[in-house]
């Protein structure tokens, strides 16, 4: 009874089928592919889309999303983040997505808004 | 319908216009105002004084006239023929722009015959009109579109079209200013009228007769007056239009913003016209006190200027020593640090000529917050003596509007053709039409009116104090009832300067203790900048030069760009922090770079040459990274942890209003005072002097660029050098 | 209906003849614009004579002070009769100077009046009257043989330089029509021998004997007078008995 339980359980840990990496190291490698490739479209992003923020926003900012996937461990799941971040940046850089788009990221009502004289006068809000 | 409202002409013709002795209570004995004489417009009575016209009656009543060539400020011309009205009576319709009320006059301005009248009027204009709507500037505000619609007949009667055709004219080149297409012209004569009377240029005039008329000059010449951009407004049509500002937008698509204009000392009232955040063009708005509703030349065109030379983004100073566009925390953290280390007795503050009233507090607080008390504005004015603690040592205390009144006017070392073209209008209309003369003591300009040239030596002024000038002027300032004296501020700079002013208040006092009325005010002196008046009622000290000599080791221009200030008038290791909107001459000797707003980037508060308030409002966004200059101070403060108390602009008015109320008084003007008081501590002051009055605006061509915005701008460039070319010219 | 019709067709026709773009047409000789010219311009000095001065000086005499203005149509005119009978700008500048006016004043009076010649002209200005009386005696064979004489064109100046023709309005001589003004005379009831023999002469330079060419004296009638054929009566002609003194 024990062994064919035993046994179940080494069949049940068997290969799924692979999304596109079979390990972690690849699944790593494309996760950091994509940083790049994000990091390396931000000029263009704060350009084309002229948002009020500055390059070193848009960093820390894919910095923070790519920190919330931190503890993933799925390689089939990190592969889907993956693919579903290069969505997202096929979308910015064909610019199907628009300027609202893209502040969406900064999530404005959960951010909390400039305040103060100082805050506001380094924004440039009114 | 008509381009300039009603009340216009109702306020032209008010009694407190008609008399304005009444309405500006002078102590003149006023002679009592004749009987009005009752006139029916339309049926409706009105009462009227004898002498006004039929078409300003009309307007008492609330019945406009049309016309093309009657203008309010300008003489009666009576050629357009477009105000004809029907009169009962008589025979024809009559011209009720010239023609003056009789007792019981029964006017129809709605009958058949006027409107036949009107029609057949606008028939004939359009007859050599070309068809240049969709082309023309003037369409959408042009006063023959409008009245076509309004009073004209449906259908043209023209057949000569197909053989003849319509007339056409000559263009005429008069400048870099004003495009003209002569085919436009309606021969209404206004453009002539105010070149001859308003801006004493009498080069326009209608050459030929008939169909064949032109209006022009005739010759090859450049229409060269300060105030030549006004006929633009005045020409019903588009045959005179703005060069700079052609084919670039209809009046329905911009957005007009009221403002007010910073680069003379008047302050003369201005209409900013907007579309997409970019100034289009300045109009000039009425107003009775200061400019009328003419505009000079440089306020209205400068305007290319905002968008040329600014400072966008903040500046500091790299390892190879240019500047580099930085961000505004590090600009602001840099500049905080800059005025922490620095000793209080070697931090100083400059003040420029554009700079506004909410600026300058907020930059002498926070010094005054960090122990310094060396505030100065660029420009220089005595402070021995009263200095400028008595407010009517060194304002227009006989008001702009008031000048029209003088019966003699005495003008010490000051052009005031180019240095406030409004105020010269005013001297040109009581010469014109009141018989007031004018004496000029300083170097001999043209100031399009004739006076007498007393001569350009400092003594003249200490005879004419003291009394002991045999010159004919010396009589007719001691017969006259309301003389003026207006000394240029430019003046006092010399070292003889404390003595002049002292000559000029003891002459000014002496006049006006003899003088029957007692509200009238003798003394005027004419400052140069927009900031000047602000900034000495703030508290400034006049002058950098003492400051400059004790050598600072941090220097905070805010906007200051006549190059007072120079590195090599400064120690070496001086850091220099520039607060402005141009990178003209502050910003290229600087080491921080704060880029500010310019006038009409930021509501701010100007007081003018005569102690008037008033404000500029907000008509587009300050460009790139700048930001209104009272809040790059504030920020400063805050981050130097000498906070100063004001967030929203209201409250930096509160503290406005704490330093003195007549800063935040928007429009008025206060009665000054302490004129004897002035002049008694002056008198210790009054030294011989030998010097010779000049100034720096001689000639039409040191008119145009004289502050950042206008030497940043390509029109006033091609106006200096058009000027030079027709200087050349035979004509 | 049939009205409109028809104008509409006529627009039509009309609208064809005008369906090239052209120039507008001049409807003036002259141009009311100045150009400099070598001939006529600014810095040619002019100067009245030592005689024209004190006719100056008898000219603005005749007017009282502060309406001195007044005298610039006399003066202008002097100005150009001195200069050869035409107007340049440095003689409108130099009146201007004379009045203490502005220029522009003087030039708008100057192109205002047509006898103010602003362009070069010969010595003889040669001006024939082609209005309706004139034109019906016969104007347009005169102007024709005055073309063919002197060579000049009408408005234009003779290729030797001396005469100068155009066609004027009606100069008030129109009983003795056809005729014809050179310079200050008048040369009236002409033929088109006479109008040769004139112009034959000037070009001799000698002057003909103005007025008319048909031997009577200024505008009598042709067959002989028709009226004041008697001698003048006396006072006292047609009066009643009772008013006789």
């Amino acid at each position: 009874m024990a062994g064919t339980g035993r046994e179940t359980v080494r069949a049940a840990i068997r290969q799924v089928r692979p999304i596109m990496s079979t390990d972690f190291w690849e699944a790593r490698r494309r996760a950091l592919g994509l940083y790049k490739a994000f990091y390396r479209y931000i000029p263009y992003i704060v350009k084309y889309f002229d948002i009020p923020k500055t390059e070193n926003d848009c960093r820390w900012k894919i910095r923070e999303y790519f920190y919330k996937n931190a503890c993933v461990t799925d390689i089939r799941v990190i592969d889907l983040l993956v693919l579903k971040g290069y969505m997202e940046l096929k979308e910015i850089t064909h610019s199907w997505s628009q300027k609202g788009h893209i502040m969406a990221y900064w999530q404005p009502t959960v951010e909390r808004k400039p305040c103060d004289f100082i805050c506001k006068f380094l924004t440039g809000v009114d | 319908m008509l381009r300039q409202p009603l009340s216009r002409a109702l306020a032209l013709s008010s009694p407190a216009r008609v008399a304005p002795l009444a309405a500006r209570r002078y102590a003149d004995a006023v002679p009592a105002q004749p009987e009005k004489v009752e006139v029916f417009i339309d049926d409706q009575p009105v009462h009227v004084l004898p002498g006004t016209t039929v078409l300003q009656a009309a307007a008492q009543v609330g019945v406009e006239i049309p016309r093309f060539c009657y203008h309010e400020r300008l003489a009666v011309a009576g050629n357009c023929r477009m105000c004809l009205v029907e009169v009962e009576k008589s025979p024809k319709p009559v011209a009720a722009c010239a023609m003056p009320v009789m007792k019981g006059m029964r006017v129809k301005t709605n009958s058949d015959l006027t409107r036949k009248a009107r029609e057949g009027v606008m028939e004939f204009l359009l007859v050599n009109h070309p068809l240049d709507c969709p082309i023309c500037d003037q369409g959408g505000e042009c006063d023959l579109q409008d009245q076509s619609m309004a009073f004209g007949s449906d259908r043209s009667r023209f057949t000569d079209i197909h053989f003849s055709g319509k007339r056409a004219v000559e263009d005429k080149d008069v400048g870099p200013l004003i495009k003209t297409i002569m085919t436009r012209c309606i021969h209404c004569t206004r453009c002539i009228r105010f070149a001859s009377e308003v801006a004493g240029v009498d080069d326009f005039g209608t050459t030929g007769r008939g169909t064949e008329m032109q209006v022009g000059t005739y010759v090859e010449k450049m229409f060269l007056s300060e105030l030549s951009g006004n006929i633009i407004d005045l020409c019903p049509v588009g045959a005179l239009t703005s060069k700079p500002y052609s084919f670039a937008a209809r009046p329905w698509e911009t957005r007009r913003i009221d403002s007010v204009d910073v680069l003379d000392p008047l302050g003369s009232n201005i209409v900013v016209a907007t579309r997409t955040n970019e100034v289009l063009r300045i109009l000039p708005r009425t107003n009775e006190e200061i400019n009328e509703e003419w505009l000079s030349d440089k306020s209205r065109f400068a305007c290319d200027g905002l968008k040329r030379q600014r400072l966008v983004t903040p500046m500091l100073k790299d390892s190879r020593g240019n500047l580099a566009p930085v961000e505004w925390e590090d600009a602001v953290v840099a500049a905080a640090r800059a005025l922490r280390d620095c000793p209080p007795d070697k931090l100083l503050a400059v003040a420029g000529g554009l700079a506004d009233a909410e600026a300058l507090v907020a930059l002498k607080d926070l010094l005054n917050r960090l122990g310094s008390e060396h505030v100065c504005t660029e420009h220089y004015f005595p402070t021995q003596g009263a200095g400028t603690d008595l407010r009517s040592s060194y304002l227009l205390n006989t008001k702009i509007a008031n000048v029209e009144d003088a019966d003699f006017v005495l003008l010490i070392g000051t052009n005031t053709r180019f240095e406030a073209p409004l105020l010269n209008a005013r001297i040109r209309k009581a010469f014109i039409h009141k018989e007031t003369d004018v004496a000029l003591v300083g170097p001999k300009v043209d100031l399009t009116y004739e006076y007498t040239h007393v001569g350009d030596s400092a003594s003249i002024v200490k005879d004419f104090a003291s009394g002991t000038s045999s010159h004919e002027v010396m009589k007719r300032l001691q017969q006259a009832k309301r003389p003026v004296v207006i000394l240029g501020a430019d003046q006092l700079k010399s070292e003889e300067g404390p003595a002049l002013l002292a000559y000029t208040q003891e002459l000014a006092h002496k006049l006006q203790e003899n003088l029957q009325d007692k509200e009238w005010k003798v003394l005027n002196v004419l400052q140069r900048t927009a900031s000047q008046v602000a900034a000495l009622d703030i508290g400034y000290q006049p002058g950098v030069g003492q400051a400059l000599a004790a050598g600072p080791k941090v220097v905070y221009l805010l906007g200051a760009d006549s190059g007072v200030v120079t590195r090599e008038s400064l120690p070496e290791d001086v850091t220099i922090i520039y607060q402005g909107h141009h990178g003209d001459v502050g910003a290229s000797i600087a080491d921080i770079v704060l880029p500010g707003a310019a006038y009409t980037e930021k509501r701010a508060t100007y007081v003018n040459a005569e102690g008037r308030a008033q404000q500029t409002l907000v008509a587009v966004s300050p460009p790139g990274k700048a930001r209104e200059d009272w809040k790059i101070i504030r920020a400063l403060s805050e981050v130097l942890g000498a906070g100063l108390p004001y967030d929203t602009l209201d409250e930096v008015r509160d503290r406005l209003s704490q330093v003195s109320p007549a800063l935040v008084a928007y429009g008025d003007v206060q009665p000054n005072n302490y004129f004897a008081q002035a002049r008694a501590l002056a008198q210790s002051l009054q030294k011989p002097v030998s010097g010779k009055l000049d100034v720096q605006l001689k000639q039409l061509e040191d008119f145009f660029m004289t502050d950042a915005i206008s030497r940043a701008s390509p029109t006033m460039a091609k106006c200096v050098q058009a000027v030079l070319k027709q200087k050349n010219s035979p004509y | 209906m049939l009205s409109s019709l028809r104008t509409g067709v006529k627009g039509l026709w009309r609208a064809s003849s005008r369906a090239l773009q052209t120039s507008s047409t001049l409807q003036h000789d002259s141009l009311f614009v100045h150009r400099d010219t070598p001939e006529d311009n600014p810095n040619i000095p002019f100067e009245f004579t030592e005689q024209n001065q004190k006719r100056v000086d008898a000219l603005l005499a005749i007017y009282p002070e502060g309406h001195k203005r007044a005298a610039m149509i006399p003066l202008l005119d002097l100005a150009q009769r001195q200069n050869n009978g035409w107007l340049p700008i440095s003689a409108m500048h130099k009146v201007a100077e004379i009045l203490n006016l502005p220029r522009m004043r003087v030039y708008e009076v100057a192109t205002f009046y047509t006898m103010f010649i602003r362009r070069p002209i010969g010595k003889y200005h040669v001006q024939v009257c082609t209005t309706t009386p004139c034109w019906l005696r016969g104007s347009d064979a005169v102007l024709n043989a005055i073309k063919e004489a002197t060579g000049c064109e009408v408005g234009g100046n003779s290729p030797c330089g001396k005469f100068s023709l155009s066609e004027v309005e009606c100069l008030g001589a129109c009983v003795n029509a056809p005729m014809l003004q050179v310079n200050d005379d008048y040369y009236e009831d002409l033929t088109v021998e006479d109008t040769k023999e004139i112009i034959e002469k000037l070009k001799k330079d000698e002057k003909p004997l103005p007025g008319p060419r048909s031997g009577r004296f200024a505008s009598e009638p042709l067959g002989g007078l028709t009226s004041l054929t008697e001698e003048p009566t006396g006072p006292g002609f047609g009066v009643q008995d009772g008013l006789k003194a």
